[in-house]
């Protein structure tokens, strides 16, 4: 017979997710960060420029719309910095944890063992600072996966090549 | 019978005809409107020609069924137990599916199949659109075979044999659940009032819509139709109005209950469950209970008068997004059953029936943020129209009404909303008028997240998602404390374990 323990499990003695210690992603990835931005408030800039030229009641108020798109850009900085900051992951012994939200946190956890596959993505811009995204999906779909932003491009390779190592691991012991 | 899959064979011929009504129908749906715009405005040599023109394409349409018949092979793999069809005239298609990431093989009837005696084959897997496994016409003995070659070439290939025997004998079983007439009366009277609902609303407009075009491509529109809507308003009182739509709503939930369900059998078939269904077309279903990832029953209020549940088994859909429909189509519904037959079919998915553990309720401030956007917000909308038209005044007793009664109602869905905890189950209770029970077990988890607002931390109040990969199990507001605590133990249990989610 096999050797079978059955104990009571002492709740709070089991590891603590919340209390992991939190890997944050790369300080050049803020420079991506900027520059993503930075586009975004230029294609805004744009369009509020052609509206001034060809509506007369926006040019009329000039000073207003432009104190508003001020007050957006610095509004919308201000939100992606404290993000930022927020961000962080974490590889458990069992379990990948990553952590995010531009208003509410929200921790994301995914056990090694339902992990379907993984992606490493390099933006145009991520490139530049040699940082990847690394994409860990499972089988729930878009609502369960996790897009970890920022590695340094050679850490998340090693974090890739570990994670695809236990799910090779993992279909074997499956199939046997 | 001998029956052989691992030669390449062609579907039944009569597949010829399927395959040319069902391309037939396709493009005459695509030109339906155009068609009949051009009939009604068309003279007699222009009709002559439409109608040639429509003969040919039929012709044509069959022509096309006939060389896809002959492209159309498939066979089943017994050395790599791999499902494999090839189809396609123009570009060739190659499919292979592995058996066992077959999810249910549905075998369906169609009213033209039922004419000529024949039968569909769908195959669901996770992870591909089911749409591409699709044998449209299949002889009912061999389709019978084919499932059960399907499903149970997935345990050992070797008790292949004994096993099907088993299930022939088993197959004539007395169902589970048999729904009878007067049961599917009672079932259209009492549930999917939102369905129906929206139903009637899409179906309206759509006829108000549509005879306002024909109205327009006969150059005589003048607004006859809006007409016709406001004098009936002012010949109905309101009252006779709102009777009327009443008896239309349960009169089209009784005939969409019959035509979905007429007929409906739930038998046990050695491991799966088979679901059969349906008044024009009957739709046959086989399914593993262990497959299914969430379990779910509701009730509403009249439902429970009479003693009757519903019950959804939810399984897992493919990896990528994928349409409200295609979610809905991996959904099987058991329209209703009774306390005993519930828990019957529980005890079959789940093992034994789940009791409730300890039971985790919301804070009060659950009820803060859909009281400002449903109660609050509409009702100071109102007040501002209030002071700026004077038509809309006389109808403030209506926004009384409608102020109480969404406050009620917001708050009885926050008197439902509540998690149960046990160490095998979980089980979220939500819901207004139906209240539903969302049964998984802890291993079926994919991933969980937890958040939590800025302002609440003082408060110590978070929120949990559990993602399977049916879909998602959301508890909110609740103490984080706890929150962290129970997360901590689900990923104890889906960690520790290694249980199979599928």
């Amino acid at each position: 017979m096999q050797h079978f323990t059955n104990e009571t499990i002492d709740l709070s003695t089991l590891p603590k997710y919340e209390e992991t210690p939190l890997t944050h992603p790369d300080p050049k990835y803020w420079r991506v960060i900027i520059i993503n931005l930075f586009i975004f408030l230029l294609l805004i800039a744009i369009g509020l420029g052609l509206l001034m030229l060809f509506n007369e009641s926006v040019s009329m108020n000039w000073v207003l719309w432009t104190a508003l798109f001020i007050v957006f850009a610095i509004f919308v900085c201000l939100i992606s910095r404290a993000s930022f900051k927020r961000r962080g992951f974490a590889l458990r012994e069992k379990d990948v944890l990553y952590k995010s939200g531009i208003i509410a946190e929200k921790t994301t956890i995914i056990p090694l063992n339902r992990i379907q596959h993984v992606a490493l993505n390099e933006g145009m811009f991520s490139r530049m600072f040699g940082l990847g995204t690394l994409q860990i999906y499972t089988a729930s779909g878009s609502s369960g996966e996790m897009h970890i932003a920022g590695i340094e491009i050679e850490q998340a390779k090693a974090i890739k090549e570990a994670l695809v190592q236990r799910l090779v691991i993992n279909t074997k012991a499956e199939n046997e | 019978m001998s029956l052989d899959f691992s030669q390449p064979q062609r579907q039944s011929a009569a597949g010829i005809i399927i395959n040319g009504a069902y391309v037939a129908q396709h493009l005459v749906r695509a030109m339906f409107i155009p068609l009949a715009l051009f009939i009604v405005k068309a003279n007699k040599t222009a009709l002559l020609y439409t109608a040639f023109g429509i003969i040919a394409v039929v012709v044509l349409a069959f022509v096309y069924g006939y060389f896809y018949y002959l492209k159309f092979t498939f066979y089943l793999n017994p050395l790599k137990q791999e499902f494999v069809i090839d189809k396609g005239i123009f570009s060739r298609k190659h499919l292979t599916i592995p058996i066992e990431k077959i999810q249910q093989v549905n075998i369906n009837q169609g009213f033209l199949q039922k004419i000529i005696g024949v039968y569909s084959l769908q195959i669901d897997t996770a992870g591909a659109d089911s749409k591409e496994v699709d044998i449209r016409a299949i002889n009912g003995e061999i389709a019978q075979a084919l499932r059960q070659h399907l499903l149970h070439g997935q345990r050992t290939p070797t008790a292949n044999e004994s096993d099907k025997e088993t299930t022939v004998a088993v197959s004539t079983d007395a169902p589970l659940i048999k729904i009878t007439a007067a049961t599917l009366l009672k079932i259209g009277l009492t549930s999917n009032y939102g369905q129906s609902i929206a139903l009637l609303i899409g179906f309206g407009y759509a006829v108000f819509h549509n005879i306002k075009e024909l109205l327009k491509a006969l150059d005589n529109d003048y607004g006859q139709v809006e007409q016709f809507v406001k004098s009936g308003f002012t010949l109905f009182s309101i009252g006779i109005v709102l009777a009327a739509i009443a008896v239309l709503l349960l009169a089209t939930n009784v005939i969409r209950t019959f035509i979905k369900y007429f007929d409906f059998q739930l038998s046990k078939h050695s491991q799966s469950l088979l679901i059969s269904a349906g008044l024009l077309t009957k739709k046959n279903t086989l399914l593993h209970p262990n497959k299914v990832q969430i379990t779910e029953y509701s009730q509403n209020y009249l439902q429970k008068k009479i003693g009757l549940f519903k019950m959804s088994l939810k399984q897992a859909h493919a990896g990528r997004e994928q349409s409200e429909k295609e979610m809905k189509n991996n959904n099987t519904e058991i329209p209703g059953c009774s306390a005993a037959e519930k828990n019957e079919l529980l005890r079959m998915i789940l093992g034994r029936l789940p009791k409730e553990g300890s039971t985790f309720k919301p804070n009060w401030r659950y009820l803060n943020l859909p009281i400002v956007f449903q109660v609050l917000l509409p009702v100071l909308i109102y007040g501002i129209f209030y002071y700026l038209i004077a038509e809309v005044r006389a109808y403030y007793p209506l926004a009384v009404a409608y102020f109480v009664i969404t406050l009620i109602l917001t708050y009885v869905g926050y008197t439902k909303h509540r998690i149960s905890v046990s160490d095998a189950y979980i089980i979220k209770q939500s819901g207004i008028w139906d209240i539903s029970q969302e049964i998984i077990e802890p291993h079926k988890i994919q991933s969980i997240s937890t958040s939590q607002y800025p302002w609440h931390k003082k408060l110590d109040i978070g929120h949990v998602s559990l993602h399977t990969a049916a879909g998602s199990i959301s508890f909110s507001y609740g103490n984080f404390t706890e929150i962290k605590t129970l997360v901590n133990y689900w990923l104890y249990q889906v960690e520790s374990g290694d249980e199979d989610w599928m």
